[in-house]
């Protein structure tokens, strides 16, 4: 009896929640999905451009080359700073939590801005580069596919450390003891015991900084120099300018399908409440 | 991307009167949602509402042109800033729930929702076609206000006046060159500096754009919003720029002549006031619209955001110290060419394309 109870207060306490997001979510999206099977004509004309238009092919193949290498560097650095958030000392890594918060409230605009001051032609590095006499002509760091990467890693950096950091608290350190009590130096204690530990973490880590990439707009558009046209800014342009509605919804499909998938991966290869977590 | 109309509105908004900017958004959105909390009256002359982009272009346009059209006709004219984008405007007609009665708009607008038929035709027996350049008065949209995209660049590289072909001669002057990230007017100009005279510049030829352009791409930035053009300049990025001549003499005023420009060379664009099918207000939308042309209201508009006025009657109006940055007098006109409408309606989709194309590969 209580239990059934227990769920008829569970379904209760779901139901407005589904209903709103219904509303708010699952129409309006679906109805980006029927545009884009609609417009012009009825049919999947618009997926064929996938495969036909060779501007869209270009602009995927940037896009999926700045996320690739975006996800790669923000991983190789967040495994760095949450291992050694995990084994610093309470105080100290209080410290590096609030250093890794501190960004995610500060805007993204903002951010771009400050990489802009830093790195423009006669901004601070340069400026200081030029003067210690390092380099004779100033360094093109921004207005580029370097600038963005470097703007977008900025920005995932706290995504990955957070969850790699969650997953690896759950190592158990007496395991690396009982390595280095066996004869393992630190390295092979490190790469055969606690990196295959942790990997869990990164998969989900990764998946994360690769979804988030996808959709980025703001970061290209500003340290891009205009040169970097990603997918979230083509499908803008689509929509509000150019009227192709068709090709517009079509791409937000396939990158809503995509992160889908990637979402699915995921949820095969780790516990997702206890990647966001939830548990 | 951003165009003109709502640069424009961002200009005023910092350089006017340098409101804050949560000021700002909160004005923009009570202004935004006002028309529909508005019950239309049964009077007889319907409210016409009036979308533009907001900001304190809203107080410009109010002294300009809401003010006379109450004062002679008896009805309301209500602005709403919210951004009459293309895309919004056919969500619009497509709803059939249309709030709004005349856009401020351009020549991409008509292109676009022209030929979708989410227009209405601009009846002329109630617009006065002589209070028009010829070339600005189209079935869809008549002209509001003028601007230019003109060539400015810092004194420190280029002493001399340089001219468009000089934009492509990195030797003689270096340094990074600016452009803006659509291909309207950049393909006028980039044709122009490659010999072709400014009045036989349509049906554009594309490949020669694209081929003069690429030829310098990797020196080559693109601006998206006006503010980035002036900072780019500003900033010492680029030696040399294509912009919106309000950015370029905002520029030349700051810096005290640093940056100078010139509208030698330039492009002449037509803001439109276009009317979306099925407005609310039906035909009195026209009947505003006629009324906006009086000269006196566009140059207080000049004044106030830099905008040239539609009507060439005003030339006679404009104080001299505005004559020099007003982009419709005779003398400026005469050294600009003139965009062309009905080869953008045809084409502007497969131009932005190849162009976008061209800068990202």
């Amino acid at each position: 009896m209580a239990a059934r109870g227990d769920r008829a207060a569970f379904v209760l306490l779901v139901t407005p929640a589904l209903l709103l997001s219904l509303a708010f979510y699952f129409w309006p999206l679906s109805q980006v999905l029927w545009i884009s099977v609609t417009e012009p004509s009825p049919g999947l004309g618009n997926y064929a451009q996938l495969f036909t238009s060779a501007s869209i092919a270009h602009m995927l193949a940037t896009t999926l080359r700045i996320c690739a290498v975006t996800t790669v560097v923000t991983l190789v650095l967040g495994y760095v700073v949450a291992y050694a958030l995990v084994h610093a000392r309470p105080l100290i890594q209080r410290a590096m939590m609030i250093g890794v918060l501190l960004p995610l409230w500060v805007s993204v605009l903002v951010r771009a801005f400050a990489w802009i001051a830093l790195l423009r032609r006669e901004g601070v590095v340069n400026s200081v580069l030029l003067a210690g006499g390092l380099i004779d002509r100033p360094l093109p760091m921004i207005w580029n596919e370097f600038g963005v990467i470097l703007g977008m890693t900025h920005y995932m950096l706290p995504y990955a450390i957070l969850p790699l950091a969650v997953q690896m608290r759950q190592i158990d350190s007496a395991l690396s003891a009982a390595a280095r009590g066996l004869g393992a130096g630190a390295f092979e204690t490190f790469w055969r015991v606690f990196l295959p530990l942790s990997l869990p973490g990164l998969v989900g880590a990764g998946v994360l900084v690769l979804i988030f990439s996808l959709g980025f707009y703001v970061t290209p558009v500003l340290l891009g120099g205009g040169r970097t046209l990603m997918v979230a800014e083509y499908i803008s342009l689509q929509i509000l300018e150019l009227l192709r509605w068709g090709t517009g919804t079509m791409l937000a499909t396939t990158l809503v399908l995509t992160i889908l998938l990637a979402l699915g991966v995921l949820s095969r290869l780790v516990d997702l409440r206890q990647l966001f977590g939830a548990k | 991307m951003q165009d003109f109309a709502t640069d424009a509105a961002e200009i005023i908004a910092r350089e006017k009167h340098r409101v804050g900017r949560r000021r700002f958004l909160l004005g923009a959105a009570a202004l935004g949602i006002a028309p529909s909390l508005v019950r239309r009256s049964l009077a007889a002359v319907p409210e016409v509402v009036l979308c533009n982009w907001g900001g304190d272009a809203m107080k410009a346009f109010a002294e300009a042109f809401v003010a006379p059209y109450e004062k002679a006709t008896g009805g309301k004219l209500v602005l709403d800033g919210s951004g009459p984008s293309n895309g919004k405007m056919r969500a619009m007609v497509e709803a059939k729930h249309v709030t709004w009665d005349i856009c401020d708009s351009g020549v991409a607008g008509i292109g676009e929702l022209g030929p979708r038929g989410m227009l209405e035709p601009i009846d002329y027996t109630v617009v006065d076609r002589n209070r028009i350049l010829p070339e600005f008065g189209y079935e869809f949209g008549v002209v509001n206000y003028m601007f230019s995209t003109v060539m400015a660049w810092d004194t420190k590289v280029v002493k001399t006046t340089p001219t468009l072909a000089d934009f492509f001669d990195l030797k003689k002057f270096p340094g990074k060159r600016m452009l803006r990230k659509d291909s309207q007017a950049m393909l006028e100009l980039a044709l122009m500096a490659d010999g072709v005279a400014p009045d036989k510049l349509y049906p554009l030829d594309l490949d020669r754009a694209m081929r003069k352009i690429s030829a310098i791409k990797s020196e080559l930035l693109y601006w998206d919003t006006g503010a980035q053009s002036q900072n780019l300049l500003r900033s010492g990025e680029v030696s040399m720029g294509w912009l919106w001549h309000t950015r370029a003499n905002l520029l030349k005023l700051e810096t005290k002549g640093g940056i100078d420009w010139s509208f030698a060379g330039g492009l002449v664009q037509p803001g439109l006031w276009v009317v979306p099918k099925g407005n609310p207000a039906g035909k009195q939308a026209m009947v505003a619209i006629a009324s906006m042309q009086d000269p006196a209201g566009q140059v207080t508009l000049l004044g106030a955001m830099g905008n040239g006025p539609g009507n060439p009657q005003a030339a006679s109006m404009v104080p001299d110290a505005l004559q020099a940055v007003d982009p419709g007098t005779p003398a400026n006109l005469a050294v600009q060419a003139k965009i062309n409408a009905a080869w953008y309606q045809a084409n502007y989709g497969t131009a932005l394309k190849a162009y976008l194309d061209m800068i990202s590969s």
